[in-house]
């Protein structure tokens, strides 16, 4: 009766809006259907509604879970799926069999967090062997796109950063909630270190922003931000006198970055590939299906975004981004509702690395500041990117669900009486 | 389908899409507003959500609610805040711990005090402990219901809960005296106060007359009988926690 009473006072998307973005999928997949009458875009179009439906509320049924934070989630890996099956089938299949992947490690995250008492004695093992496998790559790492952080396994390569993102938000969330700042503070700049050496700077400035924003949550110190972008500034000028010929590429992509027209057919092909591509889609787009924006190099990945504006205009790539802010906004709102200062900060962690990585793309392909190696979280291809997306949205969703029980727990407590002894 | 045709029918829907997506967005954003609102409603309606009791400040008569967990100090971002001199910014972290109490732990070799016991390492503090931050004085008061042990029975169990971490216990006052362990006293019944006047010496010894209806009492001095079993309520008091 308690869990029945549970269930109907969580909040969740109403049906109106999974209705919207069931019909978006329907209409979607059915025109790709209508341009080339393959049956594959026919089934797209009537199982990719259904399992929205399953994932807003179906999913909620099972485990405790936040269904707003859910569907929108939902939405941008369906609008993933769809993009990247526009671009090239296979990619688009392959990706959704990860969103699947994906999904059940979310479920686990979200259990992991919702029932695990203390992260006390795992703490020491999530941080060495975070920094192991950060560094595995310098070892046995294959090197692409100038950066040498992948590790091939079994005919199928990963960047191991992805996986650690969940063990660093965990590992830092729960030392700052002990207070011990420096020793957060160190780990942070080991694993940024070890990044910056495999020359995914992109990676690397999103762990360091995500390092500030915790620590900055944790103590209110403005002087540890202060210290923190000192200390970086210092060690790019340090690295970039030491090991100059590491520090060159990154030193190219400021320069194309500040202009991109230097270079059109070499450095800067990318970037101004990139802007005419949105330039060209303008504020309503061309149509999906009707773009060219497969010129652009890395257009399934890092400029996806680029692809969306293309073929769905500048308004619904402002609507993208508006929903990347309300993700985070949910993430922020679940941080002040946890009932514990770790939860509160894992909360805020999530919500922040979700931010920055959307910022550092977005802002990248938009030309607003340098562009770097990563992925949009739920919508570019790659499996890697894709379950550590899940798996912070899943430790949101255990936050959201532990503060719930907390909530349940004073309400009945306030019921019987309650009052000091 | 003609790529004109498709063409067409591309640039058509391309309005349908954005008109989607204004409305995934607008009904998201409504239920953002309406989750925050229902939260904060919800709080009003219990005031102490996620808190475990409160501080009463000794020295001024004022108390501050008392989460979880946090920090006390006279540092503007500290959950208990206590400005008063010899007291650090951030002076002790403390932590409810269910069956245990609130853990108290000094905060970088602050001068922290349990009921006038200095503290070194972690301590746990129940209902009623006085606590001595520099020179400000509290009492912590915890909500009825919690998880923790009684003073009393507390103080009778005093080992080491984590292997790791020395763990010292307050000198917590008892609230009542404590009763050792022992044959319950009986006191004898007599017909009349007046009429067999003895000793209390006597009284002890001897066995008064029984009363009808009255079990036979033994008097101490005599042997017990083996299987003889003091009385014991059967009315076993749970806490609220343990109810649920």
């Amino acid at each position: 009766m308690k869990e029945k009473n549970h269930k109907r006072r969580r909040s969740g998307p109403g049906r109106a809006m999974v209705s919207a973005v069931m019909l978006f999928f329907f209409l979607a997949f059915f025109l790709l259907f209508l341009q080339d009458f393959n049956w594959q875009s026919l089934a797209l179009a009537l199982i990719v509604p259904v399992i929205i439906l399953f994932g807003s509320f179906g999913i909620s049924r099972l485990f405790p879970a936040d269904t707003l934070l859910l569907s929108l989630v939902n939405f941008l890996c369906a609008l993933g799926v769809l993009v990247l099956y526009r671009l090239s089938p296979e990619r688009g299949l392959t990706q959704a069999l990860n969103y699947g992947v994906g999904v059940a490690a979310m479920i686990g995250c979200t259990l992991l967090i919702r029932y695990m008492p203390s992260f006390r004695f795992v703490n020491w093992a999530f941080m060495l062997g975070s920094v192991a496998l950060l560094a595995l790559p310098l070892l046995i790492g294959t090197e692409r796109n100038g950066a040498n952080s992948w590790i091939t396994f079994g005919g199928r390569s990963f960047q191991p950063s992805e996986i650690v993102k969940i063990a660093l938000l965990i590992s830092m969330a729960h030392m700052l909630a002990k207070r011990k700042v420096i020793l957060t503070m160190g780990f942070a700049a080991v694993c940024v270190l070890v990044l910056a050496v495999q020359n995914d700077f992109g990676t690397a400035l999103l762990y360091f922003g995500t390092a500030l924003v915790l620590g900055y949550a944790a103590t209110g110190s403005v002087l540890l931000v202060g210290a923190g972008v000192g200390g970086a500034g210092a060690a790019v000028v340090l690295g970039n006198m030491i090991m100059p010929e590491r520090f060159a590429r990154a030193m190219s992509r400021v320069n194309v970055w500040l202009d991109p027209w230097q270079d059109v057919q070499g450095a800067g092909y990318q970037i101004v590939q990139g802007l005419i591509a949105m330039a060209n889609g303008g504020l309503w787009g061309v149509g999906l299906g009707a773009g060219n924006a497969t010129v652009i190099p890395e257009h399934y990945n890092d400029f996806i975004f680029a692809v969306i504006v293309n073929e769905f205009g500048m308004i619904f790539g402002l609507l993208v981004v508006l929903m990347y802010a309300f993700i985070m906004i949910r993430g922020i709102m679940i941080a002040r509702n946890a009932r514990t200062l770790f939860h509160a900060l894992l909360a805020t962690g999530c919500a922040a690395m979700i931010a920055l990585q959307v910022f550092v793309i977005i802002g990248g392909n938009i030309k607003l500041i340098p562009l770097t190696g990563i992925t949009l979280p739920f919508i570019s291809y790659g499996g890697t990117s894709l379950v550590s997306s899940l798996c912070i949205i899943g430790i949101m969703q255990g936050v959201a669900a532990r503060s719930e029980a907390g909530v349940n727990e004073d309400r009945e407590l306030a019921m019987q009486g309650g009052g000091l002894k | 389908m003609s790529g004109e045709a498709y063409e067409l029918l591309a640039m058509l829907m391309r309005y349908v899409f954005v008109a989607l997506g204004v409305v995934i967005l607008l009904r998201a954003a409504r239920q953002l507003q309406k989750d925050a609102r229902a939260h904060k409603k919800e709080m009003k309606r219990l005031p102490d959500a996620g808190l475990i009791g409160e501080v009463v400040d000794l020295d001024t008569g004022k108390s501050q609610p008392l989460p979880r967990e946090g920090l006390m100090g006279s540092g503007g971002g500290c959950d208990i805040r206590l400005k008063r001199r010899g007291v650090r910014r951030r002076h002790v972290l403390f932590e409810f711990v269910e069956g245990k109490g609130l853990k108290i732990k000094p905060h970088f070799g602050s001068k922290v005090a349990m009921e006038g016991v200095e503290i070194k390492a972690p301590a746990y503090a129940l209902h009623g402990t006085n606590v001595t931050l520099g020179n400000a004085h509290i009492r912590i008061r915890l909500f009825a219901g919690l998880n923790v042990p009684n003073p009393a029975a507390f103080q009778m169990d005093v080992q080491p809960m984590y292997g790791e971490e020395e763990m010292v216990y307050a000198d917590v006052p008892q609230p009542f005296e404590q009763v050792p362990q022992a044959m319950p006293v009986q006191m004898p019944v007599s017909r009349m106060p007046w009429d067999d006047a003895i000793s209390p010496d006597e009284a002890v010894q001897q066995p008064g007359p029984q009363m009808p209806g009255q079990m036979a009492v033994p008097a101490l001095e005599e042997e017990m009988p083996e299987d003889y079993v003091p009385y014991a309520s059967p009315v076993v008091r749970h806490r609220r926690s343990e109810r649920r």
